[in-house]
């Protein structure tokens, strides 16, 4: 009896709610969570004692197994807990003032003010509609904010997938470009990158540095109409600076490109006319009253003189006028001054240009390499062959001439004209004629009057120094000088309008030092004529 | 002194990069518009070839110059061992006859170009200035209105932050970090380091320009 009543006494939780419940169930997840905690503070124990560093993706799991497990008993509960209400059983001096609280649903004061601060927020502007639109609208903005977290959570999915984020694998195998594709654009980067860096592929040929009319509003002030674009040639990146002596006296003023080409006022030039002759031939421009650079009369050992056709011609076009104007000005230095300059011009490495042939006259000019080097087969570009005849004194000594190139035909006639030239004589012009081109190149070298040492072209072209006569006891001008000389002459004529024809030849002659000779007044004089 | 990389990237995905920096940066882009005048010194100057860039900032209503000198870098193992490259730089703003000037003294154009893009300068760990430009060449002397890029499809980012002798490998450190933000998008390396294009340049740059499907409020 007592068994029953003491069975009835004890009550039974309504069916329903008992299986709603599922004790059993929370039960198990609740003990499985405990055990769960246990174990992670069981390992933090370890890290403690042993010092260890964790490893946070083990731990990270944990931590989410054990929120998930909560997340799920939680849920469980609250189905149910409606049913349920709190009674306190026992209340004690502890907890006497606290439950009063805990247990109301009342919010707090600063809880309270929140809310509504929250909720006239919300609600603005929908104050005086009724209800229901009220409600509406809340609906439409609730299903707007879904929508955007839709999106947001599908970006990042897609993105997760990209990466492999979310995998614990590694990358898929990335996309690859082909061949041909990623080559292109290496190219095109190498490009770039070398335009930016260095300046490769910006530079604007000699000949084309003309300012044009129209300035950019920044620039327009700051060219005057005389002085023009002021620029190296092509190929300048890799100059080679040598001690300059400064100007004692500059007569040009601000006029820097002045300096830049007296050197061609001391090298001369070499005027060929266009000559049908297919046999090397001394060719005198005979037409020319002026008298020749290496005429047994003449002390001077430069280039001929243009002829007077070759002059009016260049006076034709701007450039060289120009330059014409440049190198006249120059003439009227003394001497001292162009061997100042002279000694100043800078040693160039880079490739010849090709000189303007003005109405099928070419102008030759040696060109020098640095140091010792010997005579190479190597092939200029066409069409931008520049040659330049430098003094015409050959030197002897440790100096080697430099032969830098000639085109085959050239070359034949070029060692025919040599070899048949006589080591005695004053050779005025020597003119290679090559057969299979219309217009002829020329090469003058020029001799000096009084002196032994000739400018053969034979000798010009061995690739050993050839000793000299004793003639030349001062020294010899530096290769430097020389170089510069070269390189200031190819300045000079790096203005002039590139012509097509394929000359190919260069020849690199060491000056010696007697620039104090009368050479230079010569060539004054006939630069000025 | 500056710590600089460059990068490339390709013309299509210069919108979404923009878009990447302006998050990263949380500025205001900058148009760019430059004519960078290089200029040589010519053979009487001295004994080591010099070479002087003048920045004429053409975005501006009165077009404003930079002069800048750019000069060696920081070399040897500890050099190597940074992923920027650290080296000297001097820059003055000038007036507008600097051009005039040095062509007096006696420097010589050397070659010009044109830089239009845009860029952002923000603090970060260090005052860091990216500049996303294409690169453009005048066929004719100084002619910026016919301007051509050098590249079409390609355009050049560089990031560079101004460091002293005593916080360069901070400021490495920094430009560094910021430069794996961009990782998805390009790849940045010291100058002269060739790149190549990053492979998750076109997804990363997809990804940016979507609006993932959400509708704005």
């Amino acid at each position: 009896m007592e068994g029953e009543l003491v069975q009835q006494q004890q009550e039974r939780l309504n069916q329903a709610v008992q299986q709603q419940l599922n004790l059993e169930q929370v039960k198990m997840r609740a003990i499985s969570l405990f055990k769960a905690i246990s174990r992670i503070l069981e390992d933090f124990d370890a890290y403690a004692r042993t010092n260890t560093t964790p490893k946070w993706q083990d731990i990270l799991g944990q931590y989410s197994m054990v929120n998930l497990e909560l997340f799920n008993i939680v849920d469980d509960i609250k189905k149910v807990s409606k049913p349920f209400l709190v009674y306190p059983k026992n209340v004690n001096a502890d907890n006497a003032t606290i439950l009063p609280v805990m247990l109301s649903t009342k919010l707090l004061p600063e809880m309270e003010t929140e809310d509504t601060s929250k909720r006239d927020q919300l609600l603005q502007g929908m104050q005086n509609l009724p209800i229901a639109t009220q409600i509406d609208k809340l609906k439409a903005r609730l299903d707007m904010i879904a929508g955007a977290c839709e999106g947001a959570e599908k970006v990042l999915a897609d993105t997760r997938k990209a990466y492999c984020f979310g995998t614990r694998q590694g990358p898929a195998i990335a996309p690859a470009l082909d061949k041909g594709q990623a080559a292109k654009i290496q190219e095109q980067e190498n490009l770039l990158r070398a335009a930016v860096n260095v300046g490769e592929g910006l530079r604007i040929p000699g000949d084309q540095r003309h300012i044009t009319a129209s300035l950019p509003m920044h620039l327009a002030d700051v060219f005057t109409v005389n002085e023009g674009a002021q620029s190296f040639p092509e190929g300048s990146s890799n100059n080679a600076y040598m001690k300059n002596t400064p100007l004692s006296s500059n007569s040009m003023g601000g006029q820097n490109s002045l300096l830049q080409t007296s050197g061609s006022q001391l090298l001369g030039r070499s005027a060929a006319s266009p000559n049908v002759a297919t046999s090397a031939t001394f060719d005198n421009t005979a037409a020319s009253p002026i008298p020749y650079a290496n005429s047994p009369r003449s002390s001077t050992n430069m280039m001929n003189t243009p002829s007077p056709q070759q002059q009016t011609s260049q006076q034709q076009q701007q450039q060289p006028t120009v330059q014409q104007q440049q190198r006249q000005k120059m003439m009227q230095l003394p001497q001292q001054q162009q061997q100042l300059l002279a000694q100043q011009q800078q040693f160039r490495q880079s490739a010849m240009q090709g000189l303007g042939q003005l109405h099928g006259q070419h102008q030759m000019q040696f060109s020098q390499q640095i140091g010792h080097q010997q005579f190479q087969g190597r092939q200029l570009t066409s069409g931008h062959v520049q040659h330049g005849i430098g003094q015409s004194q050959l030197n002897q000594g440790n100096q080697m001439t430099r032969i830098s190139q000639f085109s085959g035909a050239a070359n034949n006639a070029l060692f025919s004209a040599a070899q048949t030239t006589p080591n005695t004589q004053m050779i005025p012009n020597i003119s290679a004629g090559i057969s299979s081109q219309s217009l002829l190149p020329r090469m003058q070298f020029g001799l000096s009057g009084n002196n032994p040492q000739r400018n053969h072209a034979s000798q010009m072209l061995n690739d050993q120094m050839f000793s000299m006569g004793g003639g030349n006891p001062g020294g010899m001008m530096s290769i430097q000088q020389q170089q510069q000389q070269q390189q200031s002459s190819q300045g000079a004529f790096g203005g002039m309008a590139s012509n097509a024809q394929n000359l190919q030849s260069g020849m690199m002659t060491l000056q010696n030092t007697q620039q104090n000779h009368p050479n230079f007044s010569q060539q004054r004089q006939q630069n000025q004529q | 002194m500056e710590c600089v990389v460059q990068g490339i990237i390709e013309t299509q995905h210069v919108e979404a990069l923009e878009i990447l920096l302006q998050g990263l940066c949380g500025v205001q882009r900058e148009r760019l518009r430059i004519h960078e005048i290089c200029l040589k010194n010519g053979p009487n100057l001295g004994l080591v070839a010099s070479e002087v860039r003048l920045l004429c900032d053409l975005e501006q209503t009165e077009p404003s110059w930079t002069v800048r000198h750019i000069g060696g870098a920081m070399r040897g193992a500890g050099a190597e061992q940074i992923s920027v490259l650290v080296r000297t730089m001097v820059e003055s703003k000038v007036s507008k006859n600097v051009l005039r000037m040095f062509y007096t003294l006696g420097y010589k154009l050397d070659h010009e170009l044109l830089r239009v893009g845009f860029s952002f300068q923000f603090n970060r760990g260090a005052q860091i200035t990216v500049t996303v430009s294409s690169v453009n060449k005048m066929l004719k002397l100084h002619a910026t209105d016919e301007a051509v890029p050098v590249t079409p499809g390609i355009q050049m980012v560089e990031v560079t932050a101004p460091a002293s002798a005593e916080n360069y490998t901070e400021v490495a450190a920094a430009v560094s970090s910021f430069c794996e933000y961009l990782a998805p998008l390009l790849h940045l390396s010291k100058p002269g380091v060739s790149t190549g294009v990053v492979p998750t340049a076109a997804a990363a740059a997809a990804s940016l320009m979507s609006d993932g499907g959400g509708t704005t409020l």
